[in-house]
């Protein structure tokens, strides 16, 4: 019989003994597996739910989209002639109730629809009606279907009138459903429904107001998307429209969604890291019960090899179970989350059961169980047939053998590869594999050092011959086979990436309430048009409460060649790629705007009257490979326009300010239809005022407050928070699982400790307190190292990573590490209270 | 044949160096039966040890039917046992979540045999325990759990049989009724046995007696 089939019986009797002593095993690699796949399928189930609704979310099977003026009529023609096209042109406006005061006045996401809109999927209505029905003009009166937060935000009702610049329009139906809303992640106000022929009598559509013209098509069936694409490219070569088509939908909720799965993965895969630990000590504690049976193999004949494979078995077979458990609860996690994840999200879930992420949490839970049982399997090959005749604690070798540290290597290294091979972002999954071998390390480390402390303490104490019950105490973070170095290890990764999630989330937090309110604008006016300037600046005048006022020209336009090279060839870095992806805010100026900071090149001469050059963003100038003196070209309303790099600047996007990331010299945009963008500083308590001030004389300029923008991501974040926390929950249930373990595994000696102890006299009362002080000094050192290291992950990923200013934020370290200790008290002490109620006789009977 | 040649173990512990053996000369003659005693730390378990390739001596050389153990690594030796040595110990050491057959089966196993569970059965029976072949460690009193390890020793042959203390766990009438199990089992295969005990009179009953005081064979 070869030595695997032999193994396989061999391992096959010893596990009739069931599951007992694999409990902590099974739980912590069932946590971990289940963390990772119910991530990974809730991710997919978002995913295919876009690409599912792709159609749907785009409005159509192909999206077209120019800025500023529609697409020309060639253009147009042969969009027309290739399928159905639904017209649709969007900006952003002011509307007031027509009877309500003139101050109150929000910000709507206004829209134009025609008859074939929508091409996919239902625009839904309250009260039930057609879109067209409710958009035509009725009793001389447009209508307008609006969403029920503007109803609410001006106090209107259904048949209310609304005015929206020069036009009134009547509210026919509330929008209970718009199907290309799902695609956009960030919206500054409710949703205004209009016709085409209604929105021209507005006056809004002004030359160089941001208008956006969409144009989408449905293709006949059978086009080949991707080849029907491409002719069109090579046909309009020029056309400054971005093109996006159905599997390419909601790109940016795509982006969302990976970088959040890949945050929450690195938590779950943490989360197994510490539950690994916890299953190298059930290995290591189940293999120690089972010395006497190595033993006994060896003197009967087995091999070291023989011994290796039988409980390798074993254990492969308990893992298996352990995956198959988490697979299950992962897979499960679609359907009891997607209720939840679809209210808080604005995203479509599609549940189902999806085997990548599956197989993936399975993968890596095979690997985690390897490589952490291989080390002490490799240590019970070693187990010496002489054990059964005499303790041989001491002739044990500590390192396995060379094959089996290599193997461990391997596993972890694969672990590792799996995690940064499979990341949307290479770079900050290998910043993630680095920080987790590190905190390792440093853990490890940290359980040494702990018990070379203790123990000097233990001596120190010993020699002034008082505090018995510390003494004790120190003495069990000390001795052999102590559980304290695992704990500490576990234990204090957990909490690092609570403390860390923690103060990035407050940090997040406090730069989008406080931080950038602070800083920031009131309010960001629109669509100024070169002949309101006057106007702009008397209505500001005759309000009190404005404090600051910065006023810009702008304009929009895509970037189309870098160097000469067209962008769709250039290489360009992830850094730099939003600002290739859709147009870029484009001004002029004759002087540096104020807090310029110039990296290289010089500002230019303020009579400059030569060919146009610019002053650009260094860090996405960086990220394209680009400097002082190379060129770029911009589509600037269908005319393409080459500037060369005059100089570089360090922009400060969180200050909220008036930021552009391409400033043209003089004689260039002047003559380019464009308005004026304005941000204005108003004293609190005045903001309504000011506002109204501005859009009561301008009927076509818009406000945006910059509060609510940034609430409304604040909402966002916190809902975000609050799953990103939940997970990170997790990492800390595998810390106390392994706390548990190791407060079980020592079970029996605390047992026959505190019998002796009783039998010379200790009371119980003692031997609780000295227990108290071992958890609470191993519970202190953890978190204690726990904080530092947690605190340095979150500055690392706040500063290096997002690039924003820290805070140390002392609420969220102190609850986290007030809550861990406490828990690991807790949960010490119960595990040692069974422990000294038992009666010393019973045991000193059988002894 | 058993050659012992100048065997001696010195293992090192915090207070320093421990000569356990210090030059033990013996040769046991196949098929004979020697009884080995002395005092408790004497080295008698430790001179089993050797003999087994349980424990490498420091120096000297330890010879079975013509192989010198020094010779073989770890696996060679457990290959050596597998084939040539049973082993009995005060304490029994079966494998608790394995059934008596599967006890007694293990050896043979090990060894590849394809009758393994037939030949268990055979010898489970040549000790009285026919019935108890389904029965684990814990269901079976320790007389029938050493009567399991005797079975467990013989199965495979072997050309030498060690039994450190056989009786020391059992009561005084089990005691005899294993070792009058153990002698008939020598008998029968003419193997060659090494036996310790504090016990005088059961050495007695061996061929020859040797006493070992100190690590050294006091006299034999």
């Amino acid at each position: 019989m070869t030595t695997l089939a032999l193994a396989f019986r061999l391992a096959r009797r010893e596990l009739r003994g069931g599951l007992k002593g694999w409990r902590v095993f099974l739980a912590c690699l069932a946590l971990g597996v289940a963390a990772i796949a119910a991530i990974g399928a809730l991710s997919q189930a978002v995913q295919e739910g876009i690409r599912a609704d792709g159609k749907v979310i785009l409005g159509g099977d192909v999206a077209f989209r120019t800025v500023h003026r529609p697409a020309k009529p060639e253009q147009r023609a042969f969009l027309q002639s290739a399928g159905t096209v639904s017209s649709s042109v969007e900006m952003r406006a002011m509307a007031r109730a027509e009877a309500g005061p003139k101050t109150a006045r929000t910000l709507v996401e206004l829209k134009t629809v025609d008859g074939d809109y929508p091409l996919y999927g239902q625009i839904e209505l309250a009260p039930a009606q057609s879109i067209s029905a409710a958009l035509a003009v009725k009793d001389s009166v447009p209508g307008a279907v609006v969403g029920a937060d503007l109803l609410q935000r001006l106090k209107l009702k259904l048949g209310d009138r609304i005015r929206i610049g020069d036009a009134t329009f009547a509210i026919r139906a509330a929008i209970a459903s718009e199907p290309d809303r799902g695609g956009r992640v960030f919206i500054l106000g409710p949703r205004v429904i209009v016709s085409a022929d209604a929105l021209a009598k507005t006056g809004l559509m002004r030359p160089g107001s941001l208008v956006y013209y969409h144009y989408r098509m449905k293709l006949p069936a059978g086009t080949n998307l991707k080849g029907w694409v491409e002719d069109v490219r090579e046909r309009f070569p020029d056309a400054a429209w971005r093109i996006r088509d159905a599997s390419g939908a909601a790109p940016g909720m795509r982006r969302t969604v990976a970088r959040v799965t890949l945050y929450m993965t690195f938590v779950g895969l943490t989360a197994l890291l510490i539950g690994g630990v916890g299953i190298a000590n059930a290995v290591g504690a189940y293999l120690g019960g089972r010395r006497e049976t190595i033993a006994t193999l060896k003197c009967m004949g087995a091999s070291g090899r023989l011994i290796f494979a039988t409980y390798l078995i074993q254990v492969a077979a308990i893992a298996a179970v352990g995956i198959a458990i988490g697979l299950v609860i992962g897979a499960a996690a679609p359907f009891a989350l997607a209720g939840v994840v679809a209210d808080e999200f604005p995203v479509p879930v599609r549940t189902g059961i999806y085997a990548g992420p599956l197989i993936f949490a399975a993968v890596y839970g095979a690997l985690a169980a390897l490589a952490f049982s291989i080390w002490p399997l490799a240590r019970a090959r070693e187990i010496q047939a002489a054990a059964l005749f005499r303790d041989v604690v001491a002739r044990t070798r500590r390192l396995p053998r060379w094959s089996y540290v290599l193997a461990t290597a391997g596993l972890v290294i694969a672990i590792a590869g799996l995690a940064i091979w499979s990341a949307p972002s290479r770079y900050l999954a290998t910043w993630y594999v680095i920080a987790a071998a590190g905190s390792f390390l440093a853990f490890r480390l940290a359980g040494r050092l702990l018990a070379v402390i203790a123990a000097r303490a233990g001596k120190a104490a010993q020699a002034s011959g008082r505090a018995p019950r510390l003494r004790l105490a120190l003495a069990n973070l000390h001795r052999p086979g102590t559980p304290a170095p695992s704990v500490v290890l576990s234990l204090g990764l957990g909490l690092t990436v609570l403390v860390a999630i923690g103060l990035i989330e407050g940090n997040i937090t406090n730069q989008i309430r406080n931080r950038m309110p602070a800083a920031a604008p009131t309010y960001f006016f629109i669509d100024i048009q070169s002949s309101q300037i006057a106007q702009f600046d008397a209505a500001l005048k005759s309000v009190r409460g404005v404090e600051k006022v910065v006023r810009m020209p702008a304009l929009r336009a895509r970037i189309v060649r870098i160097g000469g090279v067209p962008v769709r060839k250039a290489q360009v870095g992830p850094s730099a790629r939003w600002a290739v992806r859709s147009e870029r805010g484009l001004t002029y100026s004759k002087t540096p705007p104020p807090g310029t900071r110039i990296v290289a090149g010089r500002w230019w001469d303020a009579d400059y009257a030569g060919p146009p050059i610019i002053s650009f963003d260094a860090r996405i100038a960086a990220g394209m490979g680009i400097g002082v003196g190379d060129t770029l070209t911009f589509n600037i309303l269908g005319r393409e326009i080459t500037a060369k790099i005059a100089n570089l600047r360090e922009i400060d996007w969180q200050n909220l300010g008036m930021n552009f990331t391409v400033i043209f010299a003089p004689g260039t945009l002047e003559k380019a239809p464009h308005t004026f963008i304005a941000t204005v500083r108003a004293a609190p308590g005045t903001e309504t005022a000011v506002m109204a001030a501005v859009t009561s004389r301008l009927g076509n300029v818009s406000a945006v407050r910059v509060k609510d923008a940034l609430d409304t991501i604040g909402q966002m974040l916190q809902r975000l928070g609050g799953a990103v926390r939940a997970t990170g929950a997790i990492t800390i249930l595998a810390g106390l699982l392994v706390l548990a373990g190791a407060v079980a595994a020592g079970h029996r000696r605390r047992v026959y400790d505190s019998v002796v102890l009783k039998v010379l006299g200790a009371r119980r009362r003692d031997m609780l307190r000295a227990y108290l002080m071992e958890f609470g000094l191993l519970g202190l050192a953890t978190v204690g190292i726990a904080a530092i290291l947690g605190t340095g992950a979150a500055w690392a990923v706040i500063t290096q990573i997002m690039r924003a200013q820290w805070t140390f934020l002392p609420a969220p370290v102190l609850v986290t590490v007030a809550a861990a200790t406490v828990a690991t008290m807790i949960f010490g002490y119960v595990g040692v209270w069974r422990a000294l109620g038992r009666k010393p006789a019973e045991f000193l009977r059988n002894d | 044949m058993v050659v012992l040649d100048d065997v001696r173990l010195t293992l090192g512990s915090a207070a320093g160096e421990v000569n356990i053996l210090r030059g033990i000369d013996l040769k046991i003659r196949a098929g004979e039966a020697v009884g080995v005693v002395g005092p408790s730390g004497s080295g008698k378990t430790t001179m089993m040890m050797v003999v087994g390739g349980l424990e490498r001596p420091s120096a000297g050389r330890v010879l079975i039917d013509g192989q010198d153990l020094g010779q073989l690594d770890e696996d060679g030796l457990a290959r050596f046992r597998r084939d040539r040595i049973g082993i009995v110990f005060q304490n029994f050491h079966l494998v608790p979540t394995m059934t008596a057959l599967e006890n007694v089966a293990i050896p043979l196993e090990f060894a590849g045999r394809r009758d393994a569970f037939e030949r268990a059965r055979e010898g489970l029976a040549a000790v009285g325990l026919a019935e108890r072949v389904t029965h684990y460690p814990g269901q079976l009193s320790g007389g029938e759990q050493q009567r399991v390890a005797l079975a467990r020793a013989v199965a495979i042959k072997p050309s030498l049989i060690m039994a450190d203390e056989p009786t020391g766990n059992l009561d005084r009438d089990t005691g005899q009724a294993v070792m009058k199990l153990l002698f008939g089992l020598h008998d029968e295969l003419g193997t060659t046995l090494l036996l310790i005990s504090h016990d005088e009179a059961l050495a007695q009953r061996c061929d020859r007696v040797i006493r070992i005081a100190d690590g050294q064979v006091a006299a034999s």
